[in-house]
């Protein structure tokens, strides 16, 4: 038997920087400079970033990664919990604001990219990491073959733990690949040793920008989920249709940036759709900010109608 | 088994099995009465053992008619009293489901059935160059069924994180006997319009029975150093684990083991040197021998200065595998200590480290119950067992005292009640102090919508989920 009566409240966030825990929690419609203000006084910082002005609710609506997520894995590994606004205007809280919890179903990944089906995000906790103080972004070309062994040598060792961020990037029929790493200042001489090493040992040409901004994409039109042995030739793919792509090189994703048109949102359908049951076999995913989601198979809507019921009981 | 209506479930567990796969005598249930938590003994009615995904599915379509209680058991390591029969039933034991069917390094993710030991996957790996990072304790004997439905964890989660960070894709048989996948080596939805993997990691064995995983691998580190450090007292030692936390270095493991698990590490066959009379901390970085090499001055300079006086630090596998050995058997001396014990599995923020240890401490003491701290302190995640006899009357009701007060005040300094153990039926009367009307009546819906008799582990996670036939 339950030995606590039932609570009468949630136990909501409230806004709060918890500098020992690095765990920020702050409104769902802060920005990337929201979050820098409040991070950068204690040296901690939020990785996770596709774009520099627009809501952070709208970046984790657009896509489940980031560049940063080669690194630190999806947003749902780095959003802690949520304050979530139910279809009746009543908050409930989802998640915690430690960094592990296997306390009940896990609501706070299954909410976190639903779109507005069951609500939406009112406040966000953030688990942030040590800001280092050195940022520098190494950018590699060369042809196709060299840039996949350049990617293959960059994943494959120990030190892919050490790229904060590994990307295929396609663009007028031209593709490079952009490494970030994040680091003291003291250890970058060794990280551009090994980048070095590595365009050296891929036939590819190296560029290295120290000390500038992690580069911020904005938010991309299409998403693909795929693995990552098959991301890079996916992205290659994609680009003839499209503005650019950007291949999360560990993550398996593609993010896919249209040229802009009246038509994109067919322009999209049509992209993806050749792709999609290759893409499910897989068991992937693809979303667009563009389209509808996906209509629930017959036996999901069963179990849809169940939570539904208590999604939107008054 | 006896009684009329067991020799009707004998009768029918037969129909559904090959012969040779059904338990049912006393002495063949007794192994399946208690989880690692041990106290708490509840003998199922009978023990089926698939020997394939096939016969367990071919049970799963039969098993709703049982009209029983079914319970998931993997290897039984759980410490919350997870797969135990707490109503009675069958309980389905997935050891034979044990083949490792894939390992795709150029993807970086394998494919593995639920039996698969923890242990033995690491080994299969890494020849390979690549890890799976969770590493609970129960490494040796664990089995991947249950650390993904406990969303196990370990000692290296600070960096790497538990298992629901690694698990890409679950294929998971209902009730009715359907086969569901949910994800796969891509780690996303499938053909679902929603994420329903989500709901099943760490869902205790509650909604469906797993068959096999896909899961995330990453490259294995090339260099290791672990360190070990002594602190005379809790306040020095949680601002030590608040400077590493900040660390560049990103430790992979910052563990704490207080005096008395020392102590007890060094009275055993685990003893490793360790300095007694203070609270230690283990802490492990790993990557690139370049990189890390350059990193251990300032570690050993960053543990000296938060005030130990004996820092120690190795790169030697020798040394280093005694530290962990004696830090990753500390579970099981724990019971060859006493009788029985409780260890609690909650999660804090790391500024109230030392007062909630204090806690522990104090309410033990006056108790006059033993209670020894091992745990993952870079998490925040505490581990206090609590020894006792539950033959002794009145010694499991004051740990049971103690443990309420220690989770109000873990819900009041903004923790969880569990990390990595899950809630099973030890925990579940602390349900309320987590959720609000609103997030209960959420919680509640998940097992309604997958298994809304509760005939998947019942009185498991939330306490009114009974089973009524």
């Amino acid at each position: 038997m339950n030995i606590f009566p039932p609570m009468q409240n949630e136990r909501l966030f409230v806004h709060f920087l918890d500098e020992v825990d690095g765990a920020l929690c702050l409104p769902a419609n802060a920005t990337a400079s929201d979050i820098h203000s409040q991070a950068r006084a204690h040296r901690l910082r939020f990785p996770l970033l596709l774009d520099e002005a627009k809501p952070l609710r709208d970046q984790i609506a657009a896509s489940t990664h980031a560049p940063a997520s080669c690194r630190f894995g999806p947003y749902c590994d780095n959003i802690l919990g949520m304050n979530w606004r139910l279809p009746s205007g009543r908050i409930a809280r989802i998640g915690e604001r430690v960094v592990k919890t296997t306390t009940g179903y896990d609501w706070l990944r299954f909410l976190l990219h639903s779109g507005s089906r069951y609500g939406e995000p009112v406040d966000y906790v953030l688990r942030l990491r040590p800001d280092c103080g050195f940022t520098a972004i190494a950018r590699f070309d060369g042809g196709t073959k060299a840039l996949h062994s350049c990617v293959s040598k960059l994943l494959h060792s120990g030190w892919m733990h050490w790229w904060d961020a590994v990307d295929s990037v396609t663009e007028g029929g031209a593709s490079f690949v952009r490494v970030m790493i994040h680091c003291v200042p003291e250890e970058a001489p060794i990280l551009a040793q090994q980048l070095e090493h590595i365009a050296a040992s891929s036939s590819t040409q190296l560029m290295l920008q120290n000390n500038v901004p992690p580069p911020l994409d904005g938010l991309p039109d299409l998403v693909i989920k795929t693995t990552p042995d098959r991301v890079i030739g996916l992205s290659a793919e994609l680009a003839h249709a499209a503005r650019r792509c950007v291949a999360l090189c560990y993550s398996g994703v593609v993010h896919v940036y249209m040229n802009e048109s009246e038509d994109l949102t067919e322009r999209t359908q049509a992209l993806v759709q050749p792709y999609t049951a290759e893409i499910h076999t897989l068991g992937g995913d693809w979303h667009s900010r563009w389209l509808p989601a996906t209509p629930p198979t017959i036996t999901e809507s069963a179990w849809l109608n169940t939570l539904e019921e208590a999604i939107h009981e008054h | 088994m006896t009684s009329p209506v067991k020799s009707s479930l004998e009768h029918q567990l037969k129909a559904l099995l090959p012969r040779g796969r059904l338990l049912t005598s006393a002495a063949q249930l007794a192994g399946y009465g208690a989880d690692g938590l041990g106290y708490k003994n509840h003998l199922p009615d009978a023990v089926v053992i698939p020997a394939d995904a096939e016969e367990l599915v071919g049970f799963m379509r039969g098993a709703k008619a049982l009209g029983v209680p079914v319970v998931m058991r993997g290897a039984g390591t759980s410490l919350s009293g997870g797969p135990v029969a707490v109503q009675g039933g069958v309980v389905v034991h997935t050891s034979a489901l044990k083949k490792i069917r894939e390992i795709n390094t150029d993807g970086f993710w394998c494919e593995v059935e639920c039996g698969v030991g923890l242990n033995d996957l690491d080994a299969a790996l890494k020849p390979h160059g690549v890890f799976y990072p969770p590493d609970p304790s129960s490494g040796p004997v664990c089995t991947l069924g249950g650390n993904v439905a406990s969303n196990a964890g370990g000692a290296h989660c600070f960096r790497y994180g538990v298992t629901s960070n690694y698990v890409l894709g679950v294929e998971a048989v209902m009730l009715d006997g359907s086969v569901h996948r949910f994800g796969g080596p891509a780690g996303g939805r499938g053909p679902w319009r929603e994420d329903w993997k989500r709901f099943m990691i760490g869902s205790e064995g509650t909604l469906a029975a797993f068959t096999r995983f896909w899961l995330r691998l990453l490259p294995l580190p090339e260099k290791v150093w672990t360190f070990r450090a002594t602190y005379p007292d809790l306040k020095t030692t949680e601002a030590a684990i608040h400077a590493l936390v900040a660390h560049s270095s990103y430790p992979a493991a910052i563990e704490m083991l207080d005096p008395r698990g020392v102590a007890m590490v060094e009275s055993s066959q685990m003893a490793c040197g360790l300095p007694g009379g203070s609270f230690m901390l283990l802490v492990e970085i790993d990557g690139p021998e370049a990189l890390v090499n350059a990193r251990v001055q300032s570690v050993a300079e960053l543990l000296r200065h938060a005030g130990s006086n004996d820092v120690m630090f190795s790169d030697e596998d020798e040394i280093r595998n005694k530290l962990w050995k004696a830090r990753k058997a500390s579970g099981g001396l724990l019971g060859q200590l006493s009788p029985s014990y409780v260890v609690q599995d909650a999660v804090i923020p790391k500024r109230a480290l030392a007062e909630v240890l204090q806690l522990v401490y104090d309410e033990a003491d006056a108790a006059n119950i033993r209670a020894v701290n091992i745990f993952h302190a870079g998490d925040g995640n505490l581990h206090p067992n609590f020894l006792f006899d539950s033959r002794v009357p009145g010694e499991l009701e004051k740990v049971e005292l103690i443990s309420k007060r220690l989770m109000q005040r873990v819900i009041d300094v903004g923790g969880t009640l569990s990390g990595e153990h899950g809630i099973g039926n030890d925990k579940s009367a602390y349900m309320p102090l987590v959720f609000g009307p609103d997030s209960m009546r959420l919680q509640l819906s998940v097992p309604a919508a997958f298994n809304p008799a509760h005939q998947m582990n019942p009185l498991k996670v939330f306490d009114n989920r009974r089973f009524v036939a």
